[in-house]
């Protein structure tokens, strides 16, 4: 049996005479992606720096891969683990990839020459966070959300196993929170790294950790997020009275204070869902992003016709108020077909994700263009297009995936009909908050 | 049914317009090109030591005897060994060149050069743009030095490896100085910045008031407060190879020592806890910087006195010009800070000759409106 990523052992620590952490333990597996929630001074923070190894517990013991954490070298510990701070300044003009490339450091020698590999490696780890493009600026010029990302490839260039993330998305606004997480998702289901993040967003944490630990100064639950976010647990840690309750999906839970109702509409756990304000046609994972994207942003939708099976049905059954559902692998139907139409008229506006485009899925553009003609409005998310505007790009990729011959002509059609186009689902949310102000 | 493969989780791209844009960017904008410091660096040092050597030739030449600076720059270069220009000079011309000012200019070199990098690396521990060599308390505890070196009936006369008393007691108040500084600042076994800023600020301002009072209770012994003064506004004073060698060697180990470093320095612009988590001793690595720079400033003061300022410009000057990676840094700022002081001492010395102006009070007058200069010029690329 291997060792865990990381090990807790009975661990107290106290900061002079204040007690942070009691006897907490629990095992991270390698890959896995854990949550911390809490309120402040809970000891999430702690947690982080003990499991860096730059705080010693007074009792307990704190293991990486078997090792414990205080006792390893600096050098040895920041080979196994990254952390990302909260936030962070860096004294005088160093550009991005300047500082991403410190993110070496306990990998060089004596000189702290970067070989090839190292640059290599830098350049990945740039890419992966979607920064190349800054690379030569400064710093300190960047937004939020931008730091945010040049911390992560700065984790992310030194190579550890695990990621230690304190509170993430505590600076950022929806967009770059959801971006951050979707990144942080992908980074532990492509490369396996683990990651333990230190949450303040009890929804977000909910949405994208399958693992929870909820603490006060000991830990008081762990486990996935329906056992974790208990009312009753919540109540008692948080001090204020929360509903919980599931918003659109039975894994879906939400957590919001005492007087508030569901966004959108009506509702509390088992009232009546809000009616749908976007109907998305997604299928194959395209609508992956968008599902989320929306869902993170209160706007009820519903989504489908969509396979049994196919990832993007497993994500609007979650997430969605209600989706049109085919057998798996069955052709669209007749109903579904129509079911899905009088959808798209019901909800007003059609989030069409870059599905692959069959003699089905063509059939349900033209069910989108005679909701277009009948006042719905059309988005038309493209990501990896670089610019918006330029019709005859996205005209190109359309037919790199068309199939039934139709492709370019249904979506010219559907241009012609006043349908946007977003470059990302961030940017098909901005179009929808924007709402009213459309197709100018 | 085929499937367009598109990665289902590939993050949205918003700043794709913005990179776009980029490419155009202002002429403000920081250099393109991933390794533009160091093609720039390539230009830089070479520009640099013939900057250097062109200050060393002036500031031999002229003296209280004129000697062509053509001369005098065969004649150093012949002194190198690398060179063999026909001598067409008289002999006594290379003996006042090689023998009389040589120590002297060369101590020049060495003050500019020890102060040039002992700023820049504690500009970059200490994570402030104002930081000086002299504010870990090693100025006033060079001036308190000197001070009690008066007190000492042997002050003119005793001497060691070529350093009177009174530099030799200025050079042990610096380093002194910067240990006690270093050692106030630190408990439970971590010195933190903010700490050591104050402890430098605590200090100094104790040990200038330790020095008032040597000097008032002592003045009715004919206590020489002009000649301690004269001492301390600073002057290159070098009366023999012996001191050269001495402060070359401080100089080189210094160099070195900071060159091993400059990564180091660069983590810590991150922050303390984040050179933590990269994997640095931070601890160790902190003592490390402020010895060297103790030694190098101790160095710079025993044969110069206080010659402020060039610690606290010239590091700003190339970090404007090569980028504030210290491996770039601080050799540029060794050799800025040697040009300037061999520069400076220069019209210290011919300015109102024979008369001899105190060269601290002089690096400050024309360093501070070049420095002001450089900084509107470079405008926001130098904000951070």
């Amino acid at each position: 049996m291997t060792n865990p990523a990381l090990e807790f052992d009975s661990v107290s620590f106290a900061y002079h005479r204040a007690r942070a952490l009691e006897g907490v333990s629990f095992h991270v597996a390698p890959g896995e992606m854990v949550g911390l929630l809490g309120p402040n001074g809970a000891g999430k923070s702690t947690i982080l720096k003990l499991a860096a190894g730059t705080l010693r517990p007074q009792a307990g013991r704190v293991c990486l891969l078997g090792d414990e954490a205080s006792r390893l070298p600096r050098r040895e510990a920041a080979r196994r683990v990254a952390v990302v701070p909260q936030e962070f300044t860096v004294q005088f003009p160093y550009t991005v990839r300047q500082i991403v490339e410190m993110g070496r450091t306990p990998r060089l020698n004596l000189l702290g020459a970067l070989d090839a590999g190292d640059h290599a490696v830098v350049d990945s780890a740039l890419a992966t966070t979607n920064i190349t493009h800054l690379a030569d600026r400064v710093l300190n010029e960047l937004s939020g959300g931008e730091r945010q990302r040049v911390l992560l490839a700065l984790a992310l260039a030194q190579e550890g196993h695990m990621l230690l993330l304190d509170e993430p998305t505590a600076h950022l606004d929806i967009r770059w929170q959801i971006e951050t997480l979707e990144l942080l998702r992908r980074l532990n289901a492509e490369r396996g790294l683990t990651i333990l993040a230190a949450l303040h967003d009890l929804n977000l944490a909910a949405r994208y950790f399958s693992r929870l630990i909820l603490l006060n100064k000991r830990v008081v639950a762990d486990g996935p997020p329906s056992r974790a976010l208990e009312r009753e647990l919540l109540g008692a840690v948080y001090g204020a009275a929360v509903t919980v309750g599931v918003l659109g999906g039975e894994e879906h839970l939400s957590v919001l204070p005492p007087g508030h109702t569901w966004k959108g509409a009506s509702t509390s756990v088992d009232g009546a869902s809000p009616p749908p304000q976007v109907h998305a046609l997604a299928g194959g994972g395209t609508g992956a992003l968008a599902l989320r994207a929306l869902a993170d942003a209160g706007i009820p939708f519903s989504a489908g016709p969509l396979n049994v099976g196919d990832s993007d049905y497993a994500l609007a059954e979650r997430l969605a108020v209600s989706c049109i559902v085919e057998p798996p692998y069955a052709p669209l139907s007749e109903a579904g077909l129509a079911t899905a139409g009088a959808a798209m008229r019901a909800a007003g506006t059609v989030l069409i994700c870059p599905i692959p485009l069959g003699a089905g899925n063509a059939g349900l553009l033209d069910a989108a263009l005679a909701a277009a003609q009948s006042g719905a409005r059309l988005i038309l998310l493209e990501p990896e297009m670089g610019d918006a505007s330029d019709r005859e790009t996205l005209l190109t990729r359309v037919g790199t995936r068309d199939y039934s011959g139709r492709g370019p002509d249904l979506y010219r059609a559907l241009l012609d009909a006043g349908a946007q186009v977003a470059t990302s689902p961030t940017r098909a949310i901005d179009l929808l908050m924007s709402a009213g102000r459309a197709s100018s | 049914m085929a499937r367009e493969t598109l990665d289902p989780a590939a993050p949205a791209q918003p700043e794709h317009i913005g990179a776009e844009a980029e490419v155009s960017a202002s002429p403000f904008a920081p250099r393109r090109h991933k390794r533009g410091s160091w093609t720039r660096a390539l230009v830089a040092f070479p520009v640099l030591v013939v900057m250097l050597f062109g200050s060393v030739v002036l500031a031999e030449a002229f003296s209280s005897v004129f000697i062509e600076p053509i001369v005098t720059a065969q004649v150093l270069l012949n002194a190198t060994g690398l060179f063999d220009f026909p001598r067409t000079w008289p002999v006594t011309d290379e003996i006042i060149l090689l023998t009389l000012r040589l120590p002297s200019v060369l101590g020049a070199v060495l003050v500019g050069a020890a102060l040039g990098i002992a700023g820049a690396m504690l500009q970059g521990l200490l994570r402030n743009p104002l930081a000086d060599p002299f504010l870990l308390g090693t100025s006033s505890g060079a001036a308190l030095g000197a001070s009690a070196a008066f007190l000492l009936p042997a002050v003119f006369t005793a001497s060691l490896l070529g350093f009177s008393l009174l530099a030799g007691f200025a050079f042990l108040g610096a380093l002194l100085a910067a240990a006690l500084v270093y050692a106030l600042a630190t408990s439970r076994g971590r010195t933190p910045v903010v700490s050591l800023l104050l402890a430098g600020v605590a200090v100094s301002a104790l040990l200038s008031a330790l020095q008032t009072l040597i000097i008032i209770f002592n003045d009715r012994q004919g206590f020489q407060i002009r000649v301690l003064y004269l001492w301390l506004a600073g002057g290159v004073r070098v009366g023999s190879w012996a001191q050269v060698w001495v402060v070359a060697a401080l100089v080189a180990l210094g160099l070195l020592g900071a060159l091993l470093l400059a990564p180091s320095l660069d983590v810590f612009a991150l922050g303390e806890e984040m050179a933590a988590h990269l994997g640095l001793a931070v601890e160790r690595r902190k003592v490390a910087v402020v010895a060297l720079s103790a030694l190098l400033v101790a160095g710079a003061v025993a044969i110069s006195g206080l010659v402020g300022f060039v610690g606290l410009v010239v590091p700003h000057v190339f970090r404007i010009l090569l980028g504030p990676r210290h491996r770039l840094l601080i050799p540029a700022s060794a050799l800025g800070g040697a040009i300037f002081v061999t520069l400076a001492d220069l019209l210290a010395r011919t300015a109102v000759a024979p008369a001899v102006l105190p060269l601290g009070a002089l690096t400050a007058l024309v360093g501070g409106p070049f420095f002001l200069a450089l900084l509107r010029a470079a405008g926001r690329r130098y904000q951070w």
